[in-house]
């Protein structure tokens, strides 16, 4: 009897097949089941950016989609979150060399919230000061980038390693380095959520 | 069943301490889980369920019932106790891997995603690692 019913429930339940958002192409992600269409929003799907664009060099990338729409069998993903798979990101850190890294989060000119986390490692190990100093540069690059981009330009330009390579040119002055990379990047609210904070929130000045 | 007409790709999670193995196989948000199993479903005595033999058993029972729902290939996220605990898999994990390659379902990306603190609280007395 519990055999039956289970098996009945799995033939209820329906494949969606879950799309990527209009930036990546709207490639296919992967495949989800559920009974409900309901209970397929919400969900997130992790892919490498080598799978999107068919390029197995950029396996170091992982994106996290996040379903917000569902159609009748397919399933529409927004961008939240982009980060370095941890055994990339460790096989970059060396002894008696430094990593200095930058938490920055930004508002883009469509009122995303978005964090970014770059990380910048050098040849040998910098002084405090000069951490500090490429600290300082990349938040500063960082937040001019954001200032006249939108979410979609942004997540863009550090998907493609184009912001990571400027953080590059402009930090390697104040000390040699080996490698700078984006290693996180999650955007923490929407233009609605942002514009509600807003409106909630209470001025402390004074 | 019916041959690759309608095949996809599952996430294998495995959970591999010292104690014991856990393997479940979900779709590819890891939302729903298509199939499961622990050490204890193979081995009688408790210290056998972290065992690499129990291991393989497990995963070719996982590996079956997945196959049966059309899975033809998984990507294996492993992970250990993480946290103040080992870092690193036990030693069910690399097996486990082993046997679903055998079994006959396709590896994609290995990935190991032990949680591990940024800062946390003491560990045990005597942590092994």
């Amino acid at each position: 009897m519990s055999e039956r019913s289970v098996s009945r429930q799995k033939q209820e339940k329906r494949w969606y097949t879950v799309l990527a958002p209009e930036q990546f192409d709207r490639e296919e992600l992967g495949e989800t089941t559920a009974d409900e269409a309901e209970k397929v929003l919400g969900r997130t799907i992790q892919t490498t950016l080598g799978d999107l664009k068919d390029d197995a060099s950029e396996n170091n990338t992982k994106l996290t989609f996040k379903i917000n729409e569902v159609a009748s069998d397919s399933a529409y993903t927004e961008f939240i979150k982009h980060e370095l798979t941890r055994d990339y990101l460790r096989s970059l850190v060396r002894r008696g060399s430094s990593k200095v890294e930058a938490f920055i989060t930004v508002l883009t000119t469509d009122d995303y919230r978005v964090q970014i986390q770059p990380v910048a490692l050098t040849t040998k190990k910098a002084d405090a000061s000069q951490e500090k100093a490429i600290r300082r540069q990349m938040i500063d690059i960082v937040e001019e980038t954001a200032e006249d981009r939108s979410f979609e330009q942004l997540v863009d330009s550090i998907v493609e390693g184009r912001l990571s390579s400027a953080l590059y040119s402009e930090c390697k002055d104040i000390y040699p380095l080996r490698r700078v990379e984006i290693q996180k990047t999650t955007m923490e609210a929407r233009p609605e959520e942002v514009a509600a904070e807003e409106e909630t929130s209470v001025d402390v000045e004074e | 069943m019916s041959e690759s007409e309608d095949s996809k790709w599952g996430i294998a999670h495995v959970y591999a301490s010292f104690n014991n193995t856990i393997i479940t196989i979900t779709d590819q948000t890891g939302a729903e889980t298509l199939a499961k199993s622990s050490g204890g479903t193979v081995v009688k005595q408790n210290r056998d369920e972290a065992s690499p033999y129990a291991a393989m058993q497990m995963a070719e029972v996982v590996a079956e019932k997945a196959k049966a729902q059309n899975i033809e290939g998984v990507h294996v996220n492993v992970r250990g106790p993480g946290g103040n605990q080992q870092k690193s898999p036990g030693p069910g994990a690399q097996a486990t891997i082993r046997a679903l390659a055998r079994a006959g379902l396709e590896i994609g990306r290995i990935e190991d995603v032990t949680p591990i603190p940024h800062d946390g609280t003491r560990g045990p007395k005597n942590a092994g690692f």
